[in-house]
């Protein structure tokens, strides 16, 4: 198991480190000016040369790449990130500030999506091409299609012109007041939940049909094992491995849904903060951001194998 | 233009009533110089904003304006997302008065001279004003203050230096008296907008030096303004205090001010608004604004903005050198169209090269009858297709690259633009859509043959504008555009101090540009404000722009 560990580890390792040169280069080479943001239209058009190389300079955007990269790794090191271009906050405040809203809802969203998801899978598996099975389908269909930045933007507009409701304007974290800090989270949350609750609902169907008709699950039922016990009992844990894969990739979505699903709900998570940096060009914030995204993807994918071993004692790591 | 130096301070018969009774103390024997010197002293005249006895105090102002500024400094800013959140904690030597906008009146200044030949200006400035770090003002720091916008060190662009490009010194004359003497003279109006712009806000000296002159990544530099920092949370908000020491005594009203942080024009905002959770908004988007206007005890207000919406036409490409081909563009836009186009998205009007609202354009009405801007389009479609068949391009051009900045307004403009060219005159242009970034990248290394942006100036001032939309080398005038007959008219405008014989100037520019554009415009920005009748001593519906009437000192929430 160690060995497996620190093997997982070590390409862990190894697909940030590809990442980050990945983001580094990319953030480089993409036309587009950071200046103009930095200095305003007016300013940047009036700049001159000495202008530009001296504030190139200051950002250390003047150093060669190799050099620009290594300053980088050593921010990371020290655990500061660097700091934004603009306002000099560093990354590193801007993760601990912002993070944990996004935290929340990616949590909240996983949650939502298991709540709906699996009971709407075995419905639909147990009763299969049923009225339910249809209407549990299209539904999951429906939400698979829907973008959920648009949702979003429906369920802010409904809120807001029918009760005159706008959800807390800046951050509101879970220990200064949990209900304020329920109202933030919650509409993104279910928006992103909903999406991927439908990939599960149809990935547990498929997953339970399949399995329910294994020879096991005929024999529970000949001994007379009560129906739902025999489900949940006995066929759903089997039926669960690809799920559980399913919703570590699903992390990935919400990861990268919560970018446009925290601007529609205007949610000052990370998910604003990079489209805000995109916009800006404030590259410092956008390649930690694009790395602390991918770090996460890697440790849940990481953690789904892991569990594989836990949930069905016949996978042994070596 | 007088002989006599012309001063400015409004209560212009307190300082002779004043004066009188200083001249009448002098007399009296039994008083000595001391005493003179005392009511020499008192002759400082309080801000023309006095505290309304019968304002409401205290109380929590939420405000919302634009997105984060990029850094703080807002001399190198050109953007309100300085202005808005950090100018309630500075003050300027001039100021325009909140009640209309308009009117210049003192503020760290209580008193200025303009000697006759126009070449120097003398601010007596305010004794007993403090910094929030409880440093004393004094001329020094205006003087650090302008030297700076004058003339900044390398790596800091100031987008308002060359308002000030004839002030070719800076001399304290006392601790609280400073001149500017200038290489030449300017007009009036311009000289004093210039100072009164909400942008030349007063630093500290030390805090200049201390950073190098740098302020892009210092947050709380000390100003000397009603209110004061108390935080901020990045892209969230910025909290600031009641300044209890202000030196316009019994001014700010308000005991708080939060600024929100909001993409202007943005769903965002209106709902922030909306909900009631903000009591004035600022960049309201049209749909939102409507609303507004349509909720009770809200006011909702529309005012002119310092921006032209244009697209630009390289001069580089050889159909567009021709000033037919140009000019066939021009007329070939249906603005009235152009301006609904947009309606949902931003609060548009028609003009032409000139602010359309400034004294010295062609008033609107005149304007409308001209070709290019009436609302039938026969004639001025005529009239481009006889002046392309002039030029030789009768046939039409084809595949023109029109760059198209990344924005809503932009994009929704660009297509109806692309139709209006190929229905009226049968040029045929791809649009390319860009990021900001890359637009300007673009412009300025003349990567396209037509592309579309704004720009903005600080006054309404054609001084200002002409020399940085429209000048050889202006740092705007992307089409590179050279009219040698316009610039010498530009020059003429920047030294004539008679208005009248201005104006008429003005307008023989405004016919040049309208025989050989250097850019077509397509229309200009207005603003959207909305706020709740609880907010008091605001009137925003006659101010022009929204960098100048910033301050929030005399608003109070009933």
């Amino acid at each position: 198991m160690r060995k497996y560990l620190a093997r997982r580890a070590l390409f862990a390792l190894g697909t940030l480190i590809g990442v980050s040169l990945i983001i580094f280069v990319v953030l480089r080479i993409l036309p587009g000016d950071p200046l103009v943001a930095i200095l305003g239209v007016e300013g940047h058009a009036r700049m001159t040369k000495e202008d530009r190389v001296r504030i190139m300079h200051d950002l250390g955007l003047s150093d060669p790449l190799p050099v620009q990269y290594v300053h980088w790794l050593r921010d990371i090191a020290t655990g500061k990130l660097g700091k934004s271009f603009f306002r000099g906050d560093t990354v590193a405040d801007l993760i601990l500030h912002r993070g944990p809203i996004s935290a929340e809802i990616g949590i909240l969203a996983l949650i939502v999506s298991w709540l709906v998801g699996l009971p709407v899978g075995i419905v639909s598996a147990v009763k299969p091409n049923s009225s339910l099975d249809n209407i549990a389908r299209s539904l999951a269909i429906l939400f698979i299609a829907i973008p959920g930045f648009w949702l979003g933007m429906l369920i802010v507009l409904a809120l807001l012109f029918w009760f005159g409701y706008k959800s807390p304007l800046i951050i509101v974290h879970v220990w200064q007041s949990p209900w304020q800090n329920l109202q933030i989270v919650i509409g993104p949350a279910i928006v992103l939940g909903l999406a991927q609750g439908a990939y599960i609902a149809r990935m547990a169907r498929s997953c339970l049909l399949e399995v329910i008709r294994e020879d096991y699950v005929r024999t529970a039922r000949a001994k007379g094992v009560v129906e739902r016990r025999v489900v949940l009992g006995h066929a759903l844990p089997n039926a669960l491995l690809p799920v559980i894969t399913i919703s570590g990739v699903l992390l990935g979505f919400v990861l990268g849904g919560s970018v446009a699903v925290e601007q529609a709900f205007g949610v000052p998570g990370l998910g604003r903060a990079l489209v805000t940096a995109v916009i800006e060009r404030d590259i410092i914030v956008v390649q930690n951001l694009v790395l602390l995204y991918a770090a996460i993807f890697v440790v849940v994918n990481l953690l789904v194998d892991l569990s594989y071993a836990w949930l069905d004692p016949r996978i042994h790591y070596a | 233009m007088s002989d006599q130096p012309v001063s400015g301070n409004r209560p212009d018969t307190l300082s002779r009533r004043t004066f009188l009774r200083a001249a009448g103390v002098a007399g009296g024997a039994a008083l000595g110089p001391a005493v003179l010197r005392r009511k020499a002293e008192a002759q400082e005249t309080p801000s023309p904003i006095r505290p309304d006895p019968s304002a409401k105090r205290g109380g929590t102002l939420r405000y919302a304006v634009h997105n984060a500024p990029a850094h703080f400094d807002v001399h190198q800013s050109g953007t309100v997302a300085n202005i808005g959140p950090q100018s309630p904690m500075y003050d300027t030597l001039l100021r325009r008065d909140p009640k209309d906008g308009q009117t210049i009146i003192p503020d760290l200044a209580w008193k200025y001279e303009i000697s006759p030949d126009g070449k120097k200006y003398t601010f007596h400035l305010r004794k007993g004003v403090k910094f929030h770090d409880g440093a004393d003002f004094t001329a020094e720091d205006v003087k650090a203050t302008y030297d700076r916008i004058v003339r900044p060190p390398k790596g800091v662009v100031i987008p308002r230096t060359p308002l000030f490009a004839t002030v070719s010194e800076i001399v304290v004359v006392d601790p609280h008296k400073i001149e500017f003497r200038m290489s030449e003279a300017r007009p009036k109006a311009f000289m004093l907008g210039s100072f009164a712009s909400g942008w030349n806000i007063i630093v500290r000296k030390k805090t200049l030096e201390e950073n190098q002159g740098n302020l892009r990544q210092v947050m709380n530099y000390p100003g000397t303004g009603p209110f004061k920092h108390v935080s901020r949370q990045d892209k969230e908000v910025w909290i600031m205090d009641r300044n209890p020491n202000y030196w316009n005594k019994g001014l700010p009203y308000i005991d708080k001010l939060e600024v929100y942080h909001m993409f202007p024009f943005s769903p965002e905002l209106g709902s922030a608004f909306i909900s009631g959770k903000v009591d004035y908004a600022r960049l309201l988007d049209p749909v939102s604004w409507r609303k507004a206007k349509e909720m009770p005890g809200v006011t909702a207000a529309a005012f002119n903005q310092s921006v032209i919406q244009a697209f630009w036409t390289n001069m580089k490409k050889k159909p567009l050198a021709d000033p037919r081909v140009r000019r066939a563009i021009h007329l070939a836009m249906d603005r009235h169209t152009l301006v609904e186009v947009v309606k949902d998205t931003a609060p548009m009007q028609i003009g032409g090269f000139v602010y359309p609202f400034h004294p010295m354009s062609t008033p609107k009405a005149e304007l409308e009858k001209r070709l290019g801007y009436q609302k039938d389009m026969k004639p001025a479609v005529q009239e481009a297709r006889r002046l392309m068949q002039e030029a030789g391009y009768g046939q039409g051009i084809k595949g023109l690259d029109f760059v198209v900045r990344d924005i809503q307004t932009f994009k929704l403009w660009a297509v109806a633009i692309q139709a209006m060219l190929k229905e009226h005159i049968n040029i045929e242009c791809n649009l390319r859509t860009v990021q900001t970034s890359v637009w300007f990248d673009e412009a300025a290394a003349g990567n396209f043959d037509l592309a579309i942006s704004a720009i903005v100036s600080t006054l309404m001032d054609p001084s200002d504008y002409f020399s940085a939309w429209y000048g050889q080398n202006g740092p705007q005038n992307y089409s590179v555009w050279t009219n040698e007959q316009f610039h010498s008219l530009t020059r003429q405008i920047d030294r004539e101090l008679n208005d009248t014989k201005r104006k008429a100037l003005v307008r023989k520019a405004e016919d040049i540009l309208e025989q050989d554009p250097p850019l077509i415009p397509v229309a200009y920005e207005q603003i959207y404000d909305a706020y709740y009748n609880k907010v008091r001593g605001q009137n925003p519906s006659t101010y022009f722009g929204i960098y100048d009437v910033v301050r929030w000192d005399q608003v109070w929430l009933a």
